[in-house]
């Protein structure tokens, strides 16, 4: 902004013309009162000198011209230093004093000429040397304005050089002829200290507004210098902050280099690795990875070096110093300054080898239930069906009851296991469906079949009413025909014998909606919150008497949202229950 | 569908409850002539020499499973013809479509029902071409 080899030509353009033209005025103003002070004295000298010759009236005449300028211009400057306007009215205040000094002259100039044929030679000499003095007493006087010398001067001197040629006389009009060359030569001087003066005033306003502009400067940068102190002191409060989380962290931090060289761990990576921190710092972090995924992380690592991309869920196999090796899963940062350059890498990463584990065995258990457990079952069940189901002959009454408690039984182990393998499936995302397009009245008919025998157990009629014919769902079907087993069970389980669960198929705005109402003795109002919960009964005396294994509606709950539909029951009018579930219908 | 109705059955299967119980099941309820044979590796030559209309499997086996089995069975003239039909307690469906693409004629999933086995055969038997 401010260059300190600027010429002093170049300092001066800076200034102000404005406040530059209001100094020269103000200088006239102040030179003012040395102008009446001069004419007064020259005109009480020249009234003296000339008193014999003149006329008494003139002369009356003429001191009330001079007392008039006295006025005029004390008023001026008197008006002058009263006025709000003397920076932005300088060019109006400079024509005033202008035509005080033209009028000034003037009167000088004039009289003279008044006067002149009625004086001697020696009072006419006395008279030029008079009105030389004036002129040139004009010139320290006007200087700053050269304009206005030249109009002063001018006014004393032609009036003057035109009595002069009156005269005819040979050396007065020589004498005409070499007073504009004084007058030219006078104004020539003006004129050039009126530069002088020009420059140093803009010298002086151009100075000092670079001493403006530098206090101006000065406080900004002070102001600066404070709020960088402040931010400093904020960054180091965040770091140390930064800091913190990273030393106090459950979680493994480590800062890395663009090329994967360790900078910094925290406390949790020495307890997890058993390395001292100055042990991994400055060596490769694929110490922390196990030789065999070496090739892995290099294509992993060099991915994110290029795409500048962070990555979380990294599973990377590290061997503990004592050779025990864990699992770990990391979310990888990279730093990236404004430039776009990677400064650094963050990684955090926490252990996982336990989790793993225990997802290892979970899945281990749910297979040895879905096997181990099965298979024995497969044989209980199967023996036990066969001899209830007559063909190996007749058996003792009281024989054939035990061995049908024994398979009942069995078989509520079995639906507990599948409810429990469905129930998992569900909840660790692992069970897919295969939706296609039903008929829903031809599920809802196979599901009735599906459930004759069970119902005829509890002397309960399934009957289907309003089937709405043609309309189908997007539905997986073996799913589906879960989800009905589970309702038209329950509904028949809870029914008064010789009773009819009803089975209703209706439209429902853009959803087909599927009932299933029995009379059965209702839902208890402290049971309703926890009706698709997970082994959940009314009453576990029922369990024991009619099966099921309180994982039903849960299962059915969870399905039937899979299929994108909802699930709920109501009191039904006249006593008894009724639970639906609506699915969105299918878009041919 | 065959014209001749389903007879004669080899079931493998290393488990003796359940052996048991699928003889009785075909034998009593489905009145079929059925061939057990407890060591998968011998199997080959049972069929042979007992000339069955379909071949039952169970999937998991020590030393030669269902599935191997089947291969086994594929790569032998004699034999590749043979519907062959798995039971398994793998209730995943993927596994039984996995199955019924190496073309195996139909799957029957643990725990079966002894009273429907038989019907159940004859229907798998009924879809052969």
């Amino acid at each position: 902004m401010i260059q300190s080899t600027a010429t002093a030509a170049e300092v001066r353009d800076r200034a102000d013309p404005g406040k530059v033209l209001a100094d020269r005025v103000a200088e006239l103003y102040r030179q003012l009162p040395i102008a009446i002070t001069a004419t007064f004295l020259a005109a009480c000298i020249a009234t003296y000198e000339l008193r014999a010759p003149l006329f008494e009236s003139l002369l009356w005449i003429w001191w009330g011209i001079v007392v008039i300028f006295s006025a005029v211009a004390i008023g001026l400057i008197w008006s002058y230093h009263r006025s709000a306007d003397r920076q932005t009215g300088a060019e109006r205040w400079l024509n005033r004093i202008g035509i005080l000094a033209f009028a000034n002259g003037a009167a000088w100039g004039l009289a003279g000429a008044v006067f002149f044929p009625s004086l001697s030679g020696e009072e006419h000499v006395f008279l030029a040397f008079l009105f030389a003095g004036m002129t040139s007493l004009g010139i320290p006087i006007y200087a700053v304005s050269w304009r206005i010398f030249a109009a002063y001067a001018a006014g004393i001197v032609a009036p003057f050089i035109f009595a002069l040629a009156q005269t005819g006389k040979q050396l007065y009009i020589e004498v005409a002829f070499l007073a504009p060359v004084f007058y030219a030569v006078n104004v020539a001087i003006a004129y050039r200290l009126t530069q002088v003066f020009e420059a140093g005033y803009r010298l002086r306003h151009a100075y000092g507004r670079l001493t403006e502009d530098y206090s101006v400067l000065n406080q900004r940068l002070q102001g600066q210098l404070v709020e960088l102190g402040e931010a400093r002191r904020q960054v180091e409060a965040s770091g140390r902050k930064l800091t913190l989380f990273a030393e106090r962290s459950p979680i493994v931090v480590i800062e890395l280099t663009p090329e994967g060289s360790v900078t910094q761990v925290n406390h949790a990576a020495e307890i997890l690795f058993g390395y001292a921190a100055d042990e991994l710092k400055g060596a490769s972090v694929k110490r922390l990875v196990r030789p065999e995924y070496h090739a892995d992380f290099d294509r992993q690592w060099a991915e994110m070096v290029s795409t500048r991309q962070p990555a979380t869920g990294l599973r990377i196999r590290t061997p503990r110093r004592d050779g025990i090796d864990l699992v770990c899963e990391w979310t990888v940062t990279p730093l990236v300054n404004t430039e776009g350059g990677l400064i650094a890498v963050i990684a955090q990463g926490r252990d996982i080898t336990a989790q793993l584990e225990a997802d290892r065995m979970k899945k281990e258990f749910t297979s040895t239930l879905s096997h181990e457990l099965r298979t024995p079952l497969t044989s209980i069940i199967g023996s036990l069906q066969l001899v209830n189901s007559g063909v190996l002959g007749d058996i003792d009454k009281d024989v054939a009851d035990l061995t049908q408690v024994a398979e009942r039984n069995g078989q509520r182990l079995l639906d507990l296991i599948n409810d429990i393998l469905d129930i998992e499936k569900i909840e660790s995302g692992k069970l897919t469906l295969a939706p296609e397009a039903i008929r829903i009245d031809e599920m809802v008919r196979e599901s009735m079949v599906l459930n004759k025998g069970f119902a005829d157990r509890f002397k309960v009629r399934l009957e289907l009413s309003g089937a709405d014919a043609g309309h189908s769902v997007n539905a997986d079907r073996k799913r589906l025909l879960q989800v009905m087993t589970n309702l038209l069970s329950n509904a028949a389980k809870f029914s008064p014998e010789g009773g009819a669960v009803e089975v209703a198929i209706s439209e429902a705005g853009a959803n087909l909606r599927i009932a299933v109402h029995d009379r059965g003795p209702g839902i208890p109002e402290s049971f309703r919150s926890r009706m698709f919960g997970r082994f959940t009964q009314a009453d576990s005396a029922t369990t024991r008497q009619k099966g099921g294994t309180g994982l039903g509606l849960a299962i059915c709950k969870r399905l039937i949202e899979m299929m994108e539909g909802h699930i709920g029951f109501e009191d039904r009018a006249g006593g008894g229950s009724t639970f639906w579930f609506e699915l969105p219908r299918h878009k041919a | 569908m065959p014209e001749r109705p389903l007879i004669r059955i080899c079931y493998v299967e290393d488990d003796e409850d359940i052996q048991r119980i699928v003889r009785l099941s075909l034998e009593r309820v489905g009145k079929m002539t059925v061939e057990v044979v407890g060591d998968p590796t011998a199997a080959v030559d049972a069929m042979l020499k007992f000339k069955p209309d379909l071949v039952m499997l169970d999937w998991m086996m020590p030393v030669l499973d269902g599935p191997a089995l089947f291969r086994v069975m594929k790569g032998r003239p004699e034999t590749s013809g043979l519907p062959v039909v798995f039971i398994t307690a793998k209730a995943g469906q993927r596994d039984m479509d996995e199955l019924l693409a190496m073309g195996a004629a139909g799957t029957i999933s643990k725990p079966f029902s002894p009273k429907d086995l038989p019907d159940q055969l004859r229907a798998i038997w009924a879809k052969l071409p």
